[in-house]
């Protein structure tokens, strides 16, 4: 059991989050699970913890397709925050366009973070989803 | 005696009328007549003056030789003075005494300079005629009536192409002539010259001796003495290698203009200051004007002075730098009418190479230009509906897959649950998920119904009679909030539509504004519409929550795409209302700020 300090869920389908949720207990312990609609509520989240100097989420489950601020709007706000610590970022997704994959490809060379790319249905979570690569190896 | 004996013999040779000297034996002048002597231009003379007579026929060379036979002779000289040149003829006579022996000579001298000088300008006339016969190849003919005898000159005979030798008599010179029109011409004006004093000149057709047919002009005259007719005098000329050559002139005339005046163009041809010269058939057909009602015009006098200007800028830069225009396309105007033109225009060049104006052809492309709009109009709604039919597809998948991808992972979960609690809570979400796809498949029928059935038929409808009644529908909803709806559409504006789309059009723009109104303010809907040549313009603006453009200007009718933290906001009616005007021909813009307001412009489109 992996031992995560934050977690967000950024999902505006309460049914894919429920399923993030239910997998996670199995796999890490966590005490800060943050749930947001959409892009926009993560990141204030985000900005207000940094104020804050709370503890900033190490793993984010983002979904693409979200109201107000969608998944790369997000992303983009957040390289733009320029946060040390390290985050893993796994992309949550039922789209099979390629131009999303595309998309991803060109985010993952400039993102300063781990970014991963989960297509729907998910029936697990790895242990480099939560960024511990090194471990579970 | 003696003295006075020979004074008086010399007296009297000085009065002679004829011009007379007397020589002795060694060719010394003794005296002479006065007429003589002024003739060569000599004193009266004497024992003392000597003058010897070769002197005076210096021309003469063996003059002394001659005297001295003793014989009559007479020769040709002349002299040289102011007066000019007087042509002379002297007889030399033996002078004998009463014993007949030789004592000298008798000369006798006439002045024949009249008789030279005529002789001279026969020679001379007779010179510029066989020059003329020569330069003009124009043969003569001389026909005597008394004695039917014909002469030909030596053109005559060669144009008829018989030795020099040849004599015709006047059957064989007519049956020259081509048996049949040119023959029995010929016979009959030879015969009326005669009979009746008539002169000709006709171009006939004559077969050589040779046998080579060849064209001639002939003529006749008859000279005429008491009344009759004595002889006719007449020429004839070969004409057969102009007449040739005209006849090649005409043919091919006659092929250049048929050719022109065939061509499925607009040929003509311009001189230097762009008047027309020549014009085809096309080019009248398409001023509706007769040739001659276009030769010397310009294209000012033909066209507006925009076009004319255009035009006449081309013809200029053609005919300066010699360079022609292929195949350019060009628009005309005439009498309000639009021609699309694929013009030419080639440099035209005189004989000696200079440049006097221009050749233009022009293809009336009109038709074919239309139908490449047509074409390119066909691709543009072919390539944006393939657009749509990508991103509808998409579009689908993803939301289909959304659903299935929560179904899978449900089912997973409630394979390996045992906690009965946690087993309804998966099956409760199951329940949600089904819901959320027959929602989505609700929502993509109605999509795929807009874009299959814009056959449907559109029909004029009343747009203030249709307002009115969807905002029946929302009259508990506004009354609840004191919300105004401003509704300025005027009564009698009429939009062609599909009446159910009208409907949605209305409604999911009003519950938009309805939706979306400002927390801080009372909601007021204002309701426009104009009237135009393109159609009808209607525009719905509220004063609620606005949206901002900067950031959503693509997305605002995307489909599931919302902006609003709302619990109803689907992201599908504003997706639905593009995709309804669209396939009606029309089309949907926005305007909006921030906490201001929003408006929506819808133009419908009249053509059916």
């Amino acid at each position: 059991m992996k031992k995560v300090s934050c977690i967000f869920i950024v999902d505006d389908d309460p049914i894919t989050v429920f399923g993030i949720k239910k997998m996670l207990k199995s796999v890490a312990s966590c005490d800060d699970i943050q749930i947001f609609q959409n892009g926009h509520e993560a990141h204030e989240a985000i900005k207000e913890r940094l104020k804050e100097g709370k503890i900033i989420p190490e793993v984010v489950f983002l979904d693409i397709n979200m109201p107000i601020m969608d998944g790369w709007e997000f992303l983009d706000e957040l390289i733009a925050l320029d946060i040390k610590e390290h985050i893993t970022i796994n992309m949550i997704t039922s789209s099979i366009d390629p131009l999303d994959y595309k998309k991803w490809n060109g985010f993952k060379n400039r993102c300063p973070y781990t970014l991963n790319f989960k297509n729907k249905p998910i029936f697990k979570i790895e242990a480099n989803d939560l960024g511990c690569m090194d471990i579970a190896s | 005696m003696k003295a006075v004996k020979k004074v008086d013999q010399f007296y009297l040779l000085k009065q002679l009328p004829k011009a007379t000297a007397l020589l002795c034996k060694k060719g010394i002048l003794l005296d002479a007549s006065c007429s003589w002597l002024d003739i060569f231009g000599l004193p009266p003379q004497d024992e003392t003056t000597k003058t010897k007579v070769s002197l005076l026929y210096s021309e003469i060379p063996d003059l002394k030789r001659r005297l001295k036979e003793n014989k009559s002779f007479s020769l040709q000289h002349k002299i040289e003075n102011t007066d000019g040149t007087r042509y002379l003829k002297s007889y030399f006579a033996p002078w004998f005494d009463e014993k007949e022996n030789v004592i000298g000579t008798i000369i006798q001298t006439d002045d024949i300079t009249p008789e030279v000088q005529k002789e001279q300008q026969i020679d001379w006339l007779n010179n510029i005629l066989e020059t003329k016969v020569e330069v003009s190849e124009t043969g003569w003919w001389e026909f005597n009536v008394q004695t039917e005898e014909l002469s030909w000159c030596k053109e005559t005979k060669r144009i008829h192409q018989v030795p020099d030798c040849f004599e015709p008599t006047t059957i064989e010179a007519i049956n020259f002539f081509k048996p049949g029109y040119s023959q029995n011409k010929v016979s009959m004006l030879f015969h009326k010259a005669i009979a009746s004093n008539q002169s000709y000149n006709t171009k006939l057709m004559i077969v050589t001796f040779n046998g080579e047919e060849r064209w001639v002009r002939i003529t006749g005259k008859p000279f005429v003495k008491d009344g009759k007719v004595i002889k006719v005098f007449g020429t004839i000329k070969d004409i057969h290698d102009q007449e040739i050559a005209e006849t090649r002139i005409k043919e091919h005339q006659q092929l250049l203009s048929t050719l022109v005046d065939s061509l499925p163009l607009n040929v003509y041809v311009k001189d230097l200051e762009s008047r027309k010269v020549l014009v085809n058939k096309g080019e009248c057909n398409y001023f509706d004007k007769r040739v001659e009602e276009l030769i010397g015009k310009t294209d000012f006098d033909l066209y507006g002075e925009k076009d004319a200007q255009i035009s006449r800028e081309e013809d200029i830069q053609v005919m300066k730098n010699l360079t022609p225009i292929i195949g350019k396309e060009t628009v005309s105007t005439l009498n309000g009418k639009t021609t699309h033109f694929l013009t030419s225009k080639i440099p035209h060049f005189d004989l000696e190479g200079k440049v006097c104006g221009l050749i233009g052809m022009s293809l009336d492309i009109t038709a074919m230009k239309k139908k490449q709009e047509e074409l390119c109009n066909l691709i543009n709604i072919t390539s944006m509906q393939n657009q749509k039919l990508i991103s509808f597809a998409h579009i689908v998948s993803h939301n289909l897959r959304s659903h299935s991808a929560n179904f899978s992972m449900l089912l997973g979960f409630l394979n390996s649950e045992k906690d009965p609690q946690e087993r309804k809570r998966i099956i409760d979400m199951l329940t949600q998920a089904s819901d959320n796809l027959l929602e989505t498949l609700g929502n993509l029928n109605q999509v795929v119904d807009i874009n299959t059935k814009t056959a449907e038929t559109k029909k004029p409808l009343n747009l203030q009679n249709n307002i009115v009644k969807v905002l029946e529908n929302f009259s508990a909803l506004l009354d609840k909030d004191d919300s105004q709806i401003i509704n300025n559409v005027e009564e009698n504006i009429e939009v062609s539509c599909i009446p159910a789309y009208l409907d949605s059009i209305i409604l999911n723009l009003v519950s938009n504004a309805v939706k979306y109104k400002s927390p801080n303010r009372t909601l007021l809907i204002t309701i426009n519409a104009v009237k135009s040549t393109e159609g009808v313009l209607l525009s719905i603006s509220d004063n609620g929550m606005g949206i901002d453009l900067d950031k959503y200007r693509d997305k605002i009718f995307g489909m599931y795409k919302t902006f609003h933290n709302r619990k109803d906001a689907k992201g599908f009616g504003l997706y639905l209302v593009k995709n309804q005007i669209e396939a009606m021909g029309g089309s949907i813009t926005v305007q909006s700020e921030v906490d201001k307001g929003t408006t929506f412009n819808v133009y419908f489109n009249e053509e059916s």
